[in-house]
């Protein structure tokens, strides 16, 4: 696992959940790994790893039920919330950098539709 | 959380020369904590002081409680003692035809909190045979083993003197991985490194070790957030640029 040095380890695990969960890696109503699995997964300290957990918890996206471990929430809504706010997140960077080129936002749009098409039809 | 390690105004001096002086410390249950340091700077030292393997000059020491050297010796699991063992109990002719499963039954013996079942889970992942011999073990299959047989005790406090030295980045990945998966929760471990930036995720704590005292304790997560370095950039900078706290 490789991990950025100046950010918070538990930030950049809970992180990672969040993408298996938006990606249905890890399904709406399904049972997470537990503390340990996880840990020993991202190679980090299950203290560490719990920590991650509870702020998922207090985000409502993962619900944990007593003597059986934790599942993530079957509200489609909080889902597609969190989804939302990631694929913004990742906006954010590129639009800021596009900005300071001096596109509008309109130029940025059709750029971006562009750079859609041109990948589609390279994929074929 | 009750105190597993308490260190009160250690002084250690060798042969007139301080080496270790006003060092104070506790640690919690269920803690991994870094040891950090520079060559020379005492981090074996200080594993051996606690433990009881050098005498303090001065100060105070408290395993779980309890002060004597014996008794800290029953709550405490080193790598050392196989080190030890290696020098001691196996010299020369015993090693040239021990295996590693008369040492795993000598550790049985040795110590009542050793758990069989443990070490065998932890010797499967790690793929140690324990018909081998220990002369034609590598240094990364020693490692392997004192790993296994070190967390095999069932202790509150575990001591793992440069576990990850002269091993290969693979075999380093799983003994980190069997740190994580055998350590009791409850236990406290300190392990000394130079592989900071490997071991960063698997730390709570990190101690530096610093002009013969304990320079700084601060968890790896004060450190991102206070400083925005990760350990081993902060590490680096306690060492490089340090005049400032001088």
């Amino acid at each position: 696992m490789e991990y950025i040095d100046s950010i918070p380890i538990y930030l950049q695990i809970k992180d990672i959940l969040y993408r298996k969960i938006i990606s249905n890696e890890y399904e709406l109503g399904s049972q997470l790994p537990s503390v340990r699995q996880l840990a020993v997964q991202f190679s980090a300290n299950t203290n560490t790893v719990q920590k991650s957990l509870k702020e998922m918890m207090e985000e409502k996206v993962i619900i944990p039920q007593r003597g059986k471990g934790n599942f993530v929430t079957e509200d489609e809504q909080i889902i597609n919330k969190l989804r939302s706010h990631i694929v913004n997140e990742m906006f954010d960077a590129t639009y800021d950098k596009l900005h300071s080129l001096n596109m509008n936002d309109q130029e940025i749009i059709d750029s971006f539709k562009n750079y859609v098409k041109q990948r589609d039809e390279g994929d074929e | 959380m009750s105190k597993v390690l308490e260190i009160k105004d250690l002084r250690y001096k060798k042969n007139h020369k301080v080496i270790l002086d006003k060092v104070n410390l506790s640690l919690d249950n269920g803690k991994i904590v870094g040891l950090l340091g520079a060559n020379g700077a005492g981090k074996t030292t200080l594993m051996r002081l606690i433990v009881g393997l050098n005498s303090k000059t001065s100060g105070q020491i408290t395993v779980a409680g309890v002060e004597s050297k014996e008794a800290i010796k029953s709550c405490v699991s080193t790598t050392y003692s196989l080190k030890s063992a290696f020098k001691d109990v196996f010299a020369n002719s015993w090693l040239e035809r021990t295996r590693i499963k008369d040492i795993v039954k000598f550790y049985q013996t040795v110590y009542p909190d050793f758990s069989l079942d443990k070490y065998q889970e932890m010797a499967d992942f790690l793929a140690l045979d324990s018909r081998q011999n220990l002369k034609n073990l590598s240094t990364g299959e020693t490692e392997k083993l004192t790993i296994a047989l070190t967390l095999a005790r069932q202790v509150q406090l575990y001591l793992l003197d440069e576990p990850l030295n002269g091993i290969d980045i693979m075999t380093r990945k799983k003994i980190i991985k069997s740190i994580i998966q055998w350590k009791n929760e409850e236990a406290t471990m300190i392990i000394s490194s130079h592989y900071v930036k490997e071991i960063a995720a698997l730390l709570d704590d990190v101690i530096i070790i610093k002009d013969q005292t304990i320079y700084e304790v601060d968890s790896v997560e004060e450190i991102q957030n206070k400083y925005h370095l990760g350990v081993e950039a902060y590490y680096e900078q306690v060492y490089g640029g340090g005049s400032a706290d001088e």
